[in-house]
């Protein structure tokens, strides 16, 4: 080995030296699923020119939206060596109940108030009855009520769709921030990033760990890059107001996980349930929140989806589960539990919209999509699985 | 004396930070029985898991001669062709099969289609049984009917179906009753005729002089002394072969003065969730006090960590009685409660349930207590985590590179004194703790003697389950003795004797 000086502190003096390349190359490796995510857009820029337009990347970002914020709750769940199959059709299920609940005359906010109580909240009340109280498998309850809430959003519509007439609904979906505001945002989220970069930089060597200076600078690029790619997306017609909704509740999720108690029983229970029972943790309150919160958000996402298309048909959302399980797993989480993170799974949501967005513009027949997007799937496990072996 | 079968030179093994083995040397011959001894943590078990190649080749070094042969395991089936069988503490039967197919798994006689030749298999078992005497149990019997001791049977006859030549028990007797002893120490002697060579790994003095031909003593992960024919050494040689320092400095005892009644359990029972009618605790009575610690000692399997574990609020199944917490009743639906009154658990099996493996050390840490660094909105507050953190690291002096490395990258010590760190951050009222250093280094141990008593000096309750007899006696003011389920006996410090001990926890004397 030509370089082995010790770790922290040491100027860079050229970015292709050995010290950096081989930051870079470690980089690469650890961040499988980013690079991933680079590839692809990178690939299909080229392929079709009308890929990497503001107006293509504002459109991806919003068709990842619904899965994200759905993929964000997920990871929780398998965190926990859990699943929800139900997701889906409670999407399904929400955009028919808030619409019908406007077409009744409830005013918006009070339609979309109780379409999350009812159709987020309690649903995942009952899920974690079944699965906390009386110990049944989390992927036989959540598949029975993935055909419960299909049943209830057909009969409640009666198996047609539902119109939405009132313009401030369809803004939730559809609308933008200005691109003036989105401008400012976006730049002061990026520099909060950074920020937040070089006060971790800071705080870990008050811990006497080691950082190489090489790999701060490497996520400093990626930090860079993505943000000049959102600057450039979101100066077609602005930040979308979906995009910003995601933003906050994978921003909130993560730092759950990361910064908070609740986060830390979330990774300890996923890790080893009897020895956190016996730590104290409460296995049932917990499992009750978090299966609530996933079908909150899977809440959420039916209305979203509902205001952007303007109406809601009961068959919304079908499949919507596999995407947001595929996001995850892509994004690094463990299905043996105790594993993951957002941002994983942001990127993994992002890696899906990317290849159907792609696929599509390329005019790939959607048959072969599927194929493509199951294989995708199926060797980012075997990657994990891979990764793990290794790692011993 | 038989030629020699088994020879291991200069075996050395290391694990993340610290060495399991450091040169062991030793042979054993056919038709005999060495005895292997040492305390626990001195690396029998490891030593085992080299020759039947669970720790493969070349995870180790040195040299393991077979019949003067130089072998090399890349894995266990490896072993097992070599005539290699071992009987370990846990058994490996398969409870809903009956003993022929225990015994035949995977290599049952079938006919040209694949399917089980039953007659044939039953009848080549019931040869087997037969060479061997055993006539308590049938072919036909399930292995989830039978007593340990019978299943241990099973065992044997499954290494011999294997033509295994070289037998190594690993404290086959810890859960023996003496009736079931004597007929294990029957088919010992028989093998030993048949020119089998076997291991036997064990404390219990008594039994090894009854039926050891030669014995060889581990003691850090090296053997103290050569192979040594039974009759040639006395007890106390043998003791401090093994212990290697006087007994005083290995358990260091603070004097402390007794103060008020801190915990009071009366008439606590918890019925056996598998057996309809039978109890795992049958009404258990006693009282722990500030300024002292309790010792519980008994077999494996009486019952002293169903008692704890109940009193903890996670009993293995229905639980009845009353347990006091200074002068109040409480109930304890779940260690969450427990844990809110002040009583903390170091369980007995730390891989499975006590440690979060794959998780770094200040997560696991800080489970338990993660009140004490959040502020109201349960965020955690990191400077404060790290520092308290780095100050237990530094008080329990846990041996670890950094605070976010693995917690499976350490010692069984240093993952045990993480674990203690996680209970003290909770301020123990009453700490309890259940094997607390099984598998660990004596160093370690020490340690956490000296902890215990600073723990005690403090005001905290103490209270130990223990299966080592010096370990239990040297530490505890008094100790209570469990046997089946009940409280037999309650001891002082200065009653306690190892055979008043064992006779009360083998219950011949009530």
């Amino acid at each position: 080995m030509a370089n082995t000086a010790p770790t922290t502190e040491q100027p860079a003096t050229g970015f292709l030296q050995s010290e950096g390349m081989r930051a870079f190359l470690k980089f690469l490796k650890d961040n499988g699923t980013l690079v991933a995510l680079i590839a692809l857009m990178f690939i299909f820029s080229l392929w079709d020119e009308a890929f990497f337009t503001p107006r293509n990347l504002t459109n991806l970002a919003r068709q990842t939206t619904i899965v994200g914020i759905i993929a964000v709750g997920m990871t929780l769940v398998i965190i926990i060596n859990g699943i929800d199959l139900s997701v889906g059709s409670i999407v399904g299920l929400a955009a028919i109940v808030v619409t019908l609940l406007m077409q009744s005359g409830v005013n918006i906010w009070a339609a979309i108030l109780i379409t999350l109580l009812l159709t987020g909240v309690l649903i995942g009340l009952w899920n974690a009855l079944w699965i906390a109280h009386y110990n049944i498998p989390p992927f036989i309850i959540t598949l029975g009520m993935m055909t419960i809430a299909r049943g209830i959003a057909l009969t409640l519509s009666d198996g047609g769709s539902v119109p939405v007439t009132d313009p401030v609904f369809g803004e939730i979906g559809g609308g933008f921030f200005s691109v003036m505001v989105s401008t400012i945002m976006v730049l002061l989220i990026f520099a909060y990033l950074l920020f937040s970069q070089y006060r971790d930089l800071k705080q870990k060597q008050q811990y006497g760990v080691t950082v190489k200076q090489q790999e701060l600078i490497t996520t400093g690029v990626v930090t860079l890059l993505a943000g000049a790619i959102v600057l450039y997306a979101f100066s077609y017609r602005g930040l979308p107001y979906p995009v910003a909704i995601f933003a906050v509740i994978a921003f909130i999720g993560s730092f759950t996980l990361q910064h908070t108690k609740f986060g830390r029983r979330i990774y300890a229970m996923g890790g080893n349930e009897e020895a956190a029972r016996l730590s104290g943790i409460s296995i049932k309150r917990m499992k009750i929140a978090i299966y609530c919160i996933i079908t909150t958000l899977s809440a959420l996402a039916g209305i979203m989806l509902a205001s952007r298309l303007n109406g809601a048909s009961p068959n919304l959302g079908n499949m919507f589960e596999l995407d947001a399980i595929s996001a995850v797993i892509i994004g690094g989480t463990s299905f043996s539990g105790g594993v993951g993170t957002i941002i994983g799974t942001v990127i993994g949501a992002f890696i899906i919209s990317v290849l159907n967005n792609g696929m599509s513009l390329l005019e790939v027949p959607t048959f072969y999509q599927l194929i493509i997007k199951g294989g995708i799937i199926i060797l980012a496990v075997w990657f994990d699985v891979l990764s793990k072996k290794k790692r011993g | 004396m038989g030629e020699v079968v088994l020879e291991m030179k200069n075996i050395i093994k290391d694990f993340p930070g610290v060495r399991a083995l450091n040169d062991v040397n030793f042979e054993a011959r056919s038709g005999e029985l060495l005895a292997l001894m040492g305390e626990n943590g001195a690396g029998k078990s490891t030593l085992m898991k080299v020759l039947s190649g669970v720790w493969p080749y070349p995870s180790y070094q040195g040299d393991i001669y077979l019949r003067g042969e130089l072998k090399r395991f890349y894995n266990t089936k490896e072993a097992e062709a070599a005539g290699i069988a071992i009987i370990y503490q846990e058994l490996n039967l398969i409870p809903d099969l009956t003993v022929a197919e225990n015994i035949f798994l995977d290599r049952q006689m079938t006919n040209a289609f694949g399917a089980i030749n039953w007659g044939k298999l039953f009848a080549e078992t019931q040869r087997l049984l037969d060479e061997l005497n055993i006539t308590d149990f049938k072919p036909t019997d399930k292995v989830k009917d039978l007593t340990v001791g019978k299943q241990q049977l099973v065992e044997i006859a499954k290494a011999l179906s294997k033509k295994a030549d070289v037998l190594v028990f690993d404290e086959p007797t810890s859960a023996l009753t003496d009736k079931e002893v004597a007929a294990l120490f029957e088919i010992i002697r028989k093998l030993k005729r048949q020119g089998v060579c076997m291991s036997y790994i064990s404390h219990k003095m008594e039994e090894l002089q009854q039926i050891a031909d030669r014995v060889v003593v581990l003691r850090d992960g090296k053997t103290i002394g050569d192979v040594t024919p039974i009759a040639e050494i006395t007890l106390d040689q043998l003791i401090s072969r093994m212990v290697g320092r006087d007994v005083k400095d290995m358990f260091p005892k603070g004097q402390f003065q007794r103060g008020e009644k801190v915990l009071e359990v009366k008439n606590f029972d918890i019925d056996n969730p598998d057996l309809p009618g039978q109890k795992k605790v049958k009404n258990a009575c006693f009282c722990a006090y500030k300024g002292e610690i309790l010792g519980i000692s008994g077999l494996m399997g009486s019952g002293r960590t169903e008692l704890v574990s109940g009193i903890f609020g996670a009993p293995p199944g229905p639980a009845h009685g009353e347990i006091y917490l200074d002068d109040k009743l409480v109930r304890f639906r779940s260690p969450h409660a427990a844990i809110e009154h002040g009583i903390g658990l170091v369980t007995e099996d730390r891989k499975r349930i006590g440690l979060i493996l794959g998780q770094s050390i200040i997560q696991n840490m800080m489970i338990s207590s993660l009140e004490t660094v959040t502020n109201v909105l349960g965020i955690i507050n990191q400077a404060k985590e790290r520092n308290l953190a780095q100050d237990y690291v530094k008080r329990l002096s846990i041996k670890t590179p950094g605070l976010d490395v693995k917690i499976d990258t350490l010692s069984g010590g240093n993952q045990q004194k993480v674990i203690l760190a996680k209970w003290l951050n909770i301020k123990p009222k009453v700490l309890i703790l259940d094997e607390p250093t099984r598998g660990i280094d004596v160093g370690a141990k020490v340690e956490i003697y000296n902890l215990l008593n600073k723990l005690v000096e403090e005001g905290v309750t103490v209270i130990i389950i223990s299966s080592e007899l010096p370990e239990v006696m040297g530490i505890s003011d008094r100790i209570l003795v469990m046997c089946e389920g009940e409280i037999v006996a309650e001891l002082t410090r200065e009653q306690a004797t190892k055979e008043l001990i064992m006779a009360y926890a083998t219950g011949s004397q009530k």
